[in-house]
């Protein structure tokens, strides 16, 4: 839709739960475009390009992070209430991100282990994806996401057409851009036939198989291609934890993770704790 | 040394391989041929002899790819790799154009940049060669031409190198293409130790070979090559039975196989990008944030992938792994032939290798439709022709239902559209989108489009004011047989949007009511708002030459008329069915049921006419999508007798 000049500019908010940033970091290191999209946007809340905070209501709001604190939980409600359009952006508010691994794991071993006082310590027993408390409109895969979609989906929203975000397997961007498939060729394990592309296929262009950053894609196979991991000589345990990474916790991954034995999670919590109680530390420096 | 004479088959010294290397450079090319990168030989620009995988090899299985070292120090002692010649002719990505539309409304389409480069492929085997012959078929062959493809393929010179390491994986001599080298070069190479058998194919070839500082080829030498070839084919065998292959493989469509498949098959799409034929694609659009400049791009897609068979509000027609496997395998073996007359696959093996576990075509093939007749059907005439869009100016917006609008568009050029074959365009609006949409009406300087809001650029579309342009194709794809229905009898039934396309039809007869016989017309739509033309459906009835019924699926209170299924409509219906033709438009499963009621009545699958909802993406038969066993729906239909359709007709997942 082409925008009369006299529309107000749409309200862009940015909100941030349980995350790293990193995912704002790729918003504000959009340096060609950034500008152009503050003239045709109000940015009015971004906490990591301005302290100053503004709330809603929101036309578009952007979720980093997934909802790991009870707080996380009451402000997630707030900010669908404030927002028109709720887009989750990155692997922590899509699929739960690296700190859902805990949520195969015991949370209360986990939190003594890493904390003198877990007591101060207020968090839910797990980290969960922002879309199983609120209705996301839509999403942005990716540990971080990536610039060219982040971009195409401002640009959608701006003209009033649908996202291009293809919903592909990995493996088509990789074989476009003229990648040798590292599984076929090197027998390396490699998630980019389960997962979404998005990335442009950037581990396997560095003969490292895909980690699965984006999430599982549509229809996942994930039990054949763990199967073949165990064909390439990896262990059950051993294929699992390869879908235990940024999104292990997003379906099918986390099913696989489960049926392949679990992660050694319980057991390194309970381990840390120990030490953290003062039973292993000099054990281990003297060792 | 001599150069030889044209006659005598010259031979090429190792050491003189270099040389050959820079006459195709000073004939202004770059050279791409096998190099290792990446542990795997793969094709990529080729300056010296040392980038060449000398004394390199593959070792290959499903799903498995080693690089191995050879004794000799042949260039050539490898069985083929990961990447095929197509990306070359048909890049993965391609800009298609560019367009742009102001604050106005005003549009306008033009060409994208584009740089042909000059080309020479070193290296390539019989079934490279094969699979080249097989897209030029698929990409020139037929009515709608890829230009951009004929300018990269005109501008390519190659130089094909004979088999003698065939892989595990190979199963050329099945499909009739290799290993050896019969048509398709400009110059061919046998690779011996010592050297190559050098001749050449074409006027290009030879310009460069009588270049070359060549000897005779010696008795030895030539029977050195004929044992290598002979003894590749010994190694290939003949692992699949292609006699009659086409017919076996269609006749298990229900196989259970299909769904063991889908649960090893990752539908990641591997083996198509690694197919030298698969030519399917999809088409986007890039814009500036304002919407106000676009780039069209063009990117190889694969009948695997969720999307490729959905179509608008969510519907999908190979919603399964198994619909998308039996698509792509009935296609390449099958279907191929009836659309292109030949096979799609060459027997190159690199779907079996690159398929990350290992799924075997070779093994599926004897499996599923187990051995043996014979089955071609005859090549197209190339006629050069690539739709491009015009640009047409909205002249009027009738509003028909809440969601739905017609567009009056008018040409600029001054075309009498009023004749125009085809039954559908597609339509597209700068940094918008492109869809397909059935002409509705045929007029003298335009047409019109009835367009109901079901996604973004159709929302966008239907919002659009009087002045606006757009741009469209001509009309595209086989529209209803109207004129064979001349001197019978005529049923027309329309489901919801389905009225749109049939409309045209009920033009045309009123055009010269005198040669039709009876005309009925049945439209049933879901509740009374949802009636289009409500205006002419009353004016038709008012007319004592035609029946015309209407019902809704859920009546309101104001709604006076018939409520239930377009079927009922003429259910106690006094007419004979045997003199009739009949016209369905409507969603799939309305389709369904008023051919079965109108089979009921008489009439056969010849009579009856359908037009069938596909996803459509460049209309012209050329990106794949639409495919229904061994038809485009775009270029061969959308309309089609029921007789033509078979039993490809309901079936689920096709």
């Amino acid at each position: 839709m082409i925008r009369a000049a006299t529309t107000p500019h749409p309200r862009l908010g940015v909100v941030k739960l349980a995350s790293c940033d990193g995912c704002q970091l790729t918003l504000l290191n959009l340096e060609d475009e950034l500008l152009a999209i503050a003239e045709r946007l109000d940015i009015v809340e971004f906490p990591e390009a301005t302290s100053h905070r503004s709330n809603g209501p929101y036309d578009v709001v952007l979720v980093e992070g997934s909802v790991s604190t009870p707080e996380q939980l009451e402000q997630i409600h707030e900010v669908r209430r404030e927002a028109k359009l709720l887009v989750t952006i990155g692997a922590c508010a899509t699929a739960g991100g690296i700190q859902a691994l805990r949520n195969f794991a015991d949370h209360d071993a986990f939190r003594a282990a890493v904390y003198a006082h877990p007591e101060y310590i207020e968090s839910l027993a797990t980290a969960q994806p922002v879309a199983d408390y609120v209705k996301v409109d839509a999403e942005l895969r990716g540990c971080p996401i990536n610039a060219a979609q982040l971009v195409e989906l401002v640009t959608a929203l701006l003209t009033g057409r649908r996202p291009n975000l293809p919903d592909e397997a990995v493996c088509a961007a990789c074989k476009r851009a003229g990648r040798v498939c590292v599984m076929v060729a090197q027998g390396i394990p490699c998630l980019g036939p389960v997962t979404m592309t998005g990335c442009g296929a950037l581990c396997p262009g560095y003969s490292r198989g895909c980690y699965g950053c984006f999430g599982p894609r549509e229809q996942a196979n994930v039990s054949s291609l763990s199967r073949q991991f165990i064909s390439l000589g990896r262990s059950p345990q051993e294929a699992g934890r390869l879908f235990a990474g940024f999104t292990g916790y997003a379906e099918p991954y986390r099913d696989a993770i489960v049926e392949l034995g679990g992660l050694p999670g319980a057991s390194l919590a309970g381990e840390r704790a120990h030490r953290a109680m003062g039973a292993g530390v000099n054990a281990e420096g003297k060792s | 040394m001599t150069n030889v004479t044209k006659s005598a088959i010259g031979f090429l010294p190792r050491a003189g391989f270099q040389h050959l290397i820079e006459l195709l450079a000073e004939d202004g090319r770059t050279v791409i041929g096998p190099t290792v990168a990446d542990g795997a030989i793969v094709y990529g620009e080729i300056h010296h002899v040392a980038d060449l995988p000398q004394g390199i090899g593959a070792e290959q299985a499903p799903g498995h790819y080693r690089l191995v070292h050879h004794a000799d120090e042949r260039f050539f002692a490898y069985a083929v790799g990961p990447t095929s010649w197509k990306r070359f002719v048909f890049p993965p990505t391609l800009a298609l154009g560019e367009s742009r539309r102001d604050d106005h409304g005003h549009v306008s389409f033009g060409p994208a940049p584009r740089e042909i480069p000059r080309l020479a492929f070193l290296g390539v085997r019989a079934c490279e060669l094969a699979a080249l012959g097989i897209e030029d078929r698929v990409f020139l062959g037929g009515p709608y031409t890829d230009e951009d493809y004929r300018a990269r393929r005109a501008n390519t010179l190659i130089v094909a190198v004979q088999c003698a390491e065939p892989a595990a994986t190979c199963f050329c001599t099945s499909m009739g293409t290799g290993p050896g080298i019969r048509s398709g070069h400009d110059i061919a190479l046998i690779e011996l130790d010592e050297g190559f058998i050098v001749t050449a194919g074409t006027p290009a070839g030879s310009a460069i070979v009588t270049r070359l500082d060549l000897a005779e080829a010696t008795a030895e030498q030539l029977t050195a090559g004929a044992d290598q070839l002979a003894a590749a084919r010994d190694r290939i065998g003949d692992p699949v039975v292609t006699a009659g292959l086409h017919d076996r493989l269609l006749a298990k469509l229900e196989s259970p196989r299909w769904a063991q498949i889908a649960e090893r098959c990752l539908a990641c799409t591997n083996c198509t990008a690694a197919c030298p034929t698969c030519f399917c694609t999809s088409v986007s659009q890039r814009s500036d944030l304002d919407g106000h400049t676009a780039t069209t791009e063009r990117r190889w897609d694969s009948c695997f992938t969720k999307g490729f068979a959905a179509v608008a509000l969510g519907g999908n027609f190979r919603p399964r792994v198994q619909d998308r496997y039996r698509q792509w395998l009935t296609h390449k073996f099958a279907t191929w032939i009836d659309q292109f007359g030949t096979s799609g696959c060459v027997g190159c093996g690199r779907c079996i290798t690159w398929c990350p576990v290992g799924i075997d075509v070779r093994e599926e093939l004897n499996v599923i439709a187990p051995p043996p007749q014979v089955s071609a059907g005859p090549a197209e005439a190339a006629q050069p022709h690539a739709p491009r869009s015009s640009v047409f100016r909205v002249e009027g917006v009738r509003r028909e239902t809440h969601d739905t609008v017609t567009l009056a568009l008018s040409t600029p050029d001054g075309i009498d559209w009023s004749t125009a074959r085809g039954e559908f365009v597609m339509v597209s609006l700068p940094a918008v989108g492109a869809v397909p949409i059935s002409i509705s009406r045929r007029l003298p300087r335009g047409l019109e489009l009835t367009i109901r809001a079901v996604g973004p650029t159709t929302t966008v579309l239907t919002g659009l004011e009087r002045g606006a342009e757009v741009g469209l194709s001509a009309p595209l794809g086989h529209g209803w047989p109207v004129a064979a229905a001349q001197e019978h009898d005529v049923v027309i039934v329309g489901g919801g949007m389905g009225l749109a396309p049939l409309r045209p039809i009920v033009d045309e007869i009123l055009a010269a009511r005198s040669r039709y016989g009876d005309v009925h017309i049945y439209y049933g739509a879901r509740t009374p708002s949802d009636v289009l033309y409500t205006e002419e459906l009353a004016a038709w009835a008012a007319r004592d030459d035609l029946e015309v019924g209407v019902t809704v699926d859920r009546a309101d209170a104001t709604w006076l008329g018939r409520v239930g299924v377009v079927t009922h409509l003429f259910d106690r219906a006094r007419w004979d069915g045997t003199k009739a033709l009949a016209f369905v438009c409507g969603p799939e499963r309305m389709i369904q049921a008023t051919v079965n009621a109108l089979a009921g009545r008489g009439l056969t699958p010849d009579r009856i006419f359908i037009s069938m909802e596909r996803h459509m993406e460049c209309g012209v038969g050329l990106c794949g999508h639409c495919q229904v066993g061994p038809f485009f729906v775009c270029k061969d239909g959308p309309v089609f007798s029921l007789a033509q359709l078979g039993d490809v007709f309901g079936r689920e997942g096709i």
